[in-house]
């Protein structure tokens, strides 16, 4: 039977647990913005290799289960000498992985934008340098905000299954919680509150967000 | 009052892959006067305006804008260097159809904008220049909205204070009225007309027949590439002697008719 | 690397490959479906049907797979659900997949021109009869990009059924890599091989997608 008071119980060691699931999902989306806007400069170039570097670079993070290269991760690293906690491979993964869609929420943010914005500026007689940083970043930016906090809330979900590798999030303590009390009805129930109340958060940020960045 | 800008458009060709979409074009469009383009859909018109600053590259033939190339180093050869081209385009303002201003601007910055950038002036006094700017196209109470606050004529109204607060030489419009809802297209075309009677030299695209008619002092009919004509408006008008412009006149008069 | 293991070890990937798609295929069409009947009950079901139905995809929505299959897999027996790991695995598809399909037909029903309904009510149809000769035709054919899209999404959720032990091919490539300590390359080869998998599937999946609309241009 379900029982109320193992439920509650769970509570306490699940939010202490609840930092990494925070740690690893907010350092991978920050880390993964700035190797996203890397990505992205090299998928808008000119030059078709670089484009293709890009493109290869996004169809194989996007076409192999996040799970496999987690694994992959972990394993590489002491492979070629990098000694390192499972987090920061876990960190690492989630970064690399949210890149590839990260630069692609940009590319069709860019891409969006109506030609004559940028021929505006051209017209004006505008550098550059200018017409981007003045004119397509702050709309494309702007553009992005909701697809981000989305892919934000996918990572915070794609982040418990850096408990197979041994990372005590949400996920591994509630398996933890379960493993103690022979009660993992109530500990994963509790997980799942976690989980949801976390991305309600985000959730409510990202409608925020979008309400003051609408012109 | 500002010098005004000529036009000297000499044989230019402008091919989209096999399309060939401007055919040996010759027009001169002098300082200080009107010039109307107008002709069907597809005719070229656009294209040809757009060739003027450079916007779009024609393959062969010359601009010259004050006897200046633009675009190129010299004819058919080497492309212009990027600061040269931003130098010349600066001088000449253009106007769209769809109005292109910034959204995340408001109509005062959107105006400051190319003056901070493009003139390197200090934000103060190009907000002061552009709030100059748009008293005079009737705009003084709207300067701190956002375009998607304003109607689309005083939206039109804001890109034309945002070209001319560059002081250009010579003023491009693409179609500036076709975006419109009929009741909006007169105060646009008032805030031109008060342009043209300042003594600007006006390059305008347009379906705006009556505009063409009392505001241009020449008017060039394009279709399908070729310039067909070339006249004041009042021959061009009343008295077309090319059967193609004359036809392109009566199914104008016979849809405009109520 | 040695690659007689994979000689070795190669009927079990295999085997591990088909249940994938098994899983795959099943998890897509009861998504799929579950998500459909979701779908038209909130267009068509009073207020409390439309709440109820909303929580539930928020709920699904808000939480990670591997959470949910936790709670099915270990939680479902403390409340007389016992499940073995396959069948717990494709219930725990069918319901993480259910609303993204949803809200994915959802979006299309909204998409189809309310003036094609009028005009069956004008010809006298029943709703039934509209929802099955108008809303469903129209709806599924401007749907199919973004279910093929998902149903692509749902093929790399398979591999988290490995954790439940499901013997799909991310379980049996972690079976040859703790029996030969080849855990680097086992992983490497599988993602390389789920790589390509996903680039065929999404080549076929737009192949597809063509065909249909295709067909749709030249019957109007």
């Amino acid at each position: 039977m379900f029982s109320l008071s193992s439920f509650l119980d769970a509570f306490w060691p699940l939010t202490m647990a609840a930092r990494y699931t925070l740690l690893v999902s907010g350092l991978g989306i920050a880390l993964g913005l700035v190797i996203g806007a890397f990505v992205c400069v090299l998928a808008l170039s000119k030059s078709r290799v670089w484009r293709t570097v890009a493109a290869v670079w996004v169809s194989y993070l996007r076409g192999v289960p996040m799970l496999v290269q987690l694994l992959v991760v972990f394993f590489l690293l002491p492979v070629i000498g990098i000694d390192v906690p499972a987090i920061v491979g876990a960190v690492v993964t989630t970064a690399i992985v949210a890149s590839a869609y990260i630069s692609e929420i940009w590319r069709g943010a860019i891409m969006a934008l109506p030609k004559g914005q940028t021929e505006a500026a051209i017209a004006i007689g505008m550098r550059p340098r200018d017409s981007w940083t003045r004119i397509i970043l702050p709309q494309a930016v702007a553009l992005s905000i909701p697809q981000l906090i989305n892919e934000l809330i996918l990572l915070v979900k794609a982040s418990s299954l850096v408990s197979v590798v041994g990372v005590m999030e949400i996920t591994r303590a509630s398996q933890a919680q379960a493993g103690v009390t022979f009660r993992p009805l109530e500990a994963y129930l509790a997980a799942a509150c976690l989980y949801l109340a976390i991305n309600l958060c985000l959730a409510a940020l990202g409608r925020w967000l979008e309400h003051r960045m609408a012109v | 009052m500002v010098e005004a800008s000529s036009v000297e458009i000499r044989k230019v060709n402008k091919y989209y892959g096999q399309f060939h979409a401007l055919k040996d074009i010759d027009l001169t469009i002098p300082p200080g006067k009107v010039t109307c383009l107008i002709g069907p859909s597809g005719s070229g018109k656009s294209s040809l305006l757009r060739c003027i600053n450079f916007l779009e590259e024609y393959d062969s033939g010359e601009v010259l804008i004050d006897g200046q190339l633009i675009g190129y180093e010299t004819p058919g050869g080497r492309r212009m260097a990027p600061r040269r081209l931003r130098q010349m385009r600066s001088t000449i303002g253009m106007v769209f159809q769809q109005f292109n201003l910034w959204p995340h601007m408001t109509a005062q910055e959107n105006v400051a904008e190319g003056l901070i950038r493009v003139r390197g002036m200090r934000k103060p006094q190009a907000m002061e220049r552009a709030a100059e700017a748009l008293t005079r196209v009737g705009l003084a109470d709207r300067m701190g909205n956002h375009p998607s606050r304003l109607s689309g004529g005083q939206q039109q109204r804001v890109a034309i204070a945002r070209a001319v607060a560059m002081d250009p030489r010579l003023m491009l419009f693409d179609e500036p009225t076709s975006a419109l809802d009929p009741e909006l297209v007169g105060e646009v075309l008032n805030v031109m007309k008060a342009l043209a009677a300042g003594g600007m030299t006006m390059v305008v695209v347009t379906h705006e027949m009556g505009f063409a008619a009392h505001v241009a002092d020449q008017v060039a009919f394009l279709e399908a590439g070729e310039l067909v004509g070339v006249d004041v408006p009042s021959r061009i008008l009343r008295e077309p002697e090319d059967p193609r412009i004359q036809s392109f006149l009566r199914t104008y008069r016979e849809r405009n008719v109520i | 690397m040695d690659l007689s293991i994979f000689t070795e070890y190669g009927p079990r990937l295999l085997a591990g490959f088909r249940l994938t798609i098994i899983c795959w295929l099943l998890g897509t069409v009861f998504g799929a479906a579950l998500g459909l009947l979701i779908a038209v009950a909130q267009r068509y079901g009073g207020r409390s049907v439309r709440w109820a139905l909303q929580t539930y995809i928020e709920l699904i929505r808000g939480t990670p797979f591997l959470v949910q299959l936790f709670l099915l897999y270990y939680g479902g027996p403390m409340i007389g659900l016992r499940l073995d790991p396959l069948p717990a695995g494709l219930l725990g598809l069918t319901i993480y997949g259910s609303p993204y399909f949803a809200e994915i037909f959802r979006s299309a029903f909204r998409a189809v021109p309310p003036g094609l309904i009028e005009a069956g009510r004008a010809i006298g149809m029943t709703e039934l009869a509209i929802v099955r000769r108008i809303l469903l035709p129209v709806g599924l054919v401007s749907a199919l990009p973004a279910l093929i899209n998902f149903s692509i999404i749902l093929t790399k959720e398979t591999v988290i059924l490995s954790i439940i032990t499901v013997p799909e091919i991310m379980y049996q490539t972690q079976y040859m890599a703790t029996m030969t300590f080849t855990f680097l390359e086992g992983y490497f080869t599988l993602a390389l091989f789920f790589w390509a998998f996903v680039e065929v599937i999404s080549r076929l999946g737009r192949r597809l997608e063509r065909r249909i609309t295709r067909h749709l241009i030249e019957r109007t």
